[in-house]
């Protein structure tokens, strides 16, 4: 896992590459951290070069989400597809984080087996 | 990529939930593949959980956490057998696609 982040007129722009997972995400957290007490206006997250997420990638994804909004700040989350895209619908998140700053989602993939 | 997220999300929960606090622990991964079935067992001797004590994440409160197991059921069929080792199992069946394509060829 790669992780990039930049700030550039007041926009923080934080790009994740490749498998963000149980062990890489601890890499990524301090970094998150110093993001989120930065009190950044606004957070966008590019996804579209990454692989894989499992539910500690997500984890941290929504925790900087959830933490970043609570502080008056907005996160866009752009470029989500394949296998990190079908973890967002299946927990639901696309319905929340991807439409929250009016972006709308790519057109649905059908799930093989989903719980509602 | 159903199958890769599933038996992550699995190998991850052991190696963080069931050694936790532990430097060294081990998994027996067995992997029997069919034609038209996937059948894989994680067998551990760490600390084991009850998966009927595991609620659905409550989504709308957007969980950080509690997600793997649920990714997990949605993805494949788990049972588990707390014990010494723990078993995990982890199937799905998938459809044949050739023996479709041939049936629906025999229709029209």
């Amino acid at each position: 896992m790669r992780f990039e982040i930049k700030n550039a007129s007041g926009v923080t722009n934080l790009a994740i590459e490749g498998e963000l997972d149980a062990v890489s995400v601890s890499d990524l957290r301090p970094d998150l951290e110093k993001l989120v007490k930065g009190r950044p206006s606004l957070v966008e997250v590019d996804l579209s070069s990454l692989r894989m997420v499992d539910s500690s990638g997500v984890g941290a994804l929504v925790s900087l989400y959830k933490r970043v909004r609570a502080q008056g700040g907005s996160v866009v989350i752009k470029g989500l597809r394949d296998q990190p895209l079908a973890i967002f619908r299946l927990l639901r998140l696309d319905r929340v984080m991807l439409n929250a700053d009016g972006r709308t989602p790519p057109p649905a993939h059908k799930q093989s087996k989903s719980r509602h | 990529m159903q199958v890769v997220s599933a038996v992550g999300e699995a190998f991850n929960n052991i190696v963080l939930h069931g050694y936790a606090g532990r430097k060294e622990g081990s998994i027996d991964l067995r992997i029997q593949t069919r034609r038209s079935h996937i059948r894989i067992e994680l067998r551990d001797w760490g600390s084991g959980f009850d998966p009927t004590g595991v609620p659905t994440p409550a989504f709308e409160t957007l969980p950080e956490s509690g997600l793997g197991l649920f990714i997990m059921q949605s993805f494949m069929e788990m049972a588990y057998r707390l014990g010494r080792p723990n078993l995990l199992t982890l199937s799905k069946r998938y459809v044949d696609r050739s023996s479709a394509a041939r049936k629906s060829e025999g229709a029209t």
